[in-house]
């Protein structure tokens, strides 16, 4: 599922321009404690090795934790209510999210498979498996 | 390391302050330095926490305390822990007074946010959590707590009554607290009614957003042979960090830094949780005294809100948390909050705390965390 990327992601612009223009999640993997993050960093936040291997994330993987907004963020005012989520990518990173459209507690449940879908404004979004959008 | 003692603490009331937060931090001071009996003169070094003193277009906020003191000539820094700044202040201060660098430092947090409109204050709530990993994908600071309580509530489900008793409850606290935000009861029923923010967290789960400020003074043992209240003998100041992303932590079952800060305190005052008399603790939200209790070791996973519920944290039951009406009632000065639980500890322990009396207070435990967990704070106190 996951390729390494021959182009460098040390940053946070890298990443943030990955889902944005490349659309495709950028992440780091780490070969002492085969932790998958999307966070930038310098060494591992889980064990600290500093060989880290630049990767491809999973478009798509199941919903770990979330909550539904009715109080938006910020870059967000038009879109409340939407969900806030916390996705494990089937290859075993966690990524944060949002997820238009989703709009009360019944509407999401935890284990739902979701897929990262490329916005039109910031945010890494996800949508339902099941929308017809994740088929792209 | 030296016996190091609080020897006096004091606070505004928390809610909307017409003053600056300068001159509400130099009240304060002055107060706990009147009540520790010792003078201005005898302050070494003073610690303040003013996370959003931008909100007010004032940073280096210290010196201007200091000189509002009397005593300009004394040292001065801020210390920033988002909502742990205060009780990392403190740490910085004990860490100075045990170890022999001051022989009394001050400890003042203070903020004002009430002149912001509430999409502004929540954004700035939001500046401690990760701008490019949470915060640009639709997190609010509401929202981080509120997923990690549905996490924590699908693992161990439960009544919305479980969380709504740790409001009501906090609310029943503060009415007797002349400190207090909201010294106002809640019954459940205006609980369950309330609007929801960031499910499941409805507008009762959530603490205020508060203006205050609190101060505490440190000193050691030695250097103040006969003080004027009962002082808090500093059993434990230990702090912790943790990995600031959701997206990194191994479970969203508790906050990993609590833990560890938790361990380190139990161990530094060579004391267990069945000891400890009454807690202060970091309920920003509903959801975090339950996350609080059990991270601290005080009960099991998943067996927090029973205890709630069957009122062994009142202020009268087995183990009260929360006697002032914590975050959620008393309010949630950011800088402030950490010294205002040890407000709360110095009040009870010297017989000031009318109405909301606990039955012990032979020792109590502080617990004051940073954003969701990124920094924490434990203090443990006991009587001499």
């Amino acid at each position: 599922m996951s390729d390494d990327l021959p182009a460098a992601s040390h940053s946070i612009a890298e990443f943030i321009h990955g889902y944005e223009e490349d659309h495709v999640l950028r992440g780091f993997r780490c070969p002492k404690c085969s932790l998958v993050t999307a966070t930038w960093g310098l060494a591992c936040p889980r064990c600290g090795s500093l060989e880290r291997t630049e990767t491809r994330l999973a478009d798509s993987g199941k919903v770990a934790a979330f909550t539904i907004l009715s109080v938006p963020g910020d870059d967000f005012l038009n879109d409340a209510p939407y969900a806030y989520v916390v996705v494990d990518l089937d290859d075993g990173a966690r990524v944060t999210g949002w997820m238009p459209g989703v709009k009360q507690q019944t509407d999401l449940t935890i284990g739902e498979r979701v897929r990262f879908v490329p916005s039109y404004k910031p945010g890494v979004q996800f949508v339902k498996d099941a929308d017809p959008s994740a088929r792209r | 390391m030296r016996e190091t003692w609080i020897v006096g603490a004091a606070s505004n009331r928390f809610g909307k302050m017409a003053e600056t937060g300068r001159e509400a931090a130099t009240r304060v001071a002055f107060e706990a330095i009147r009540q520790s009996g010792l003078e201005p003169k005898d302050i070494d070094y003073t610690f303040v926490s003013n996370c959003f003193g931008m909100a007010e277009k004032q940073g280096h906020v210290g010196p201007l305390i200091n000189g509002g003191l009397g005593i300009p000539n004394v040292p001065s820094c801020t210390i920033e822990s988002a909502c742990s700044s205060s009780s990392a202040a403190l740490h910085e201060a004990f860490v100075h007074v045990a170890g022999g660098f001051a022989d009394a430092a001050l400890v003042v947090g203070v903020e004002k946010l009430s002149q912001l409109d509430t999409l502004t204050a929540t954004s700035y709530f939001a500046e401690a959590a990760d701008y490019a990993f949470e915060t640009r994908n639709g997190a609010t600071f509401p929202g981080l707590y509120a997923t990690l309580a549905n996490a924590y509530l699908h693992q161990y489900p439960m009544r919305p009554e479980v969380l709504g008793s740790v409001a009501v409850k906090a609310h029943a606290n503060a009415v007797h607290n002349p400190h207090a935000h909201f010294r106002k009861a809640i019954s459940m029923e205006t609980y369950l009614n309330s609007p929801m923010i960031a499910s499941p967290l409805r507008l009762y789960d959530c603490c205020p957003f508060s203006d205050g400020a609190a101060a505490v003074v440190v000193a050691a043992k030695e250097s103040v042979p006969h003080p004027s209240m009962e002082p808090l003998v500093v059993r434990a100041s230990a702090r912790a960090g943790s990995i600031t992303d959701m997206q990194d932590r191994p479970d969203l079952l508790g906050l990993p830094a609590t833990r560890v800060a938790a361990e380190k305190a139990f161990r530094q005052a060579h004391l267990e949780p069945r000891q400890i008399d009454f807690l202060e603790v970091h309920d920003c939200f509903t959801i975090a005294e339950l996350l609080a209790l059990e991270d601290l070791g005080f009960f099991p996973r998943g067996s927090a809100g029973k205890a709630e519920i069957e009122g062994v944290t009142a202020h009268d039951g087995a183990l009260p948390v929360n006697p002032d009406g914590g975050l959620k009632a008393k309010g949630h000065p950011v800088s402030a909050t950490g010294a205002s639980q040890v407000v709360e500890i110095f009040e009870q322990v010297n017989g000031k705390a009318h109405g909301r009396e606990v039955p012990r207070t032979e020792t109590a435990l502080a617990h004051n965390v940073g954003a969701t967990g990124g920094s924490c704070s434990v203090h443990i106190f006991s009587r001499r």
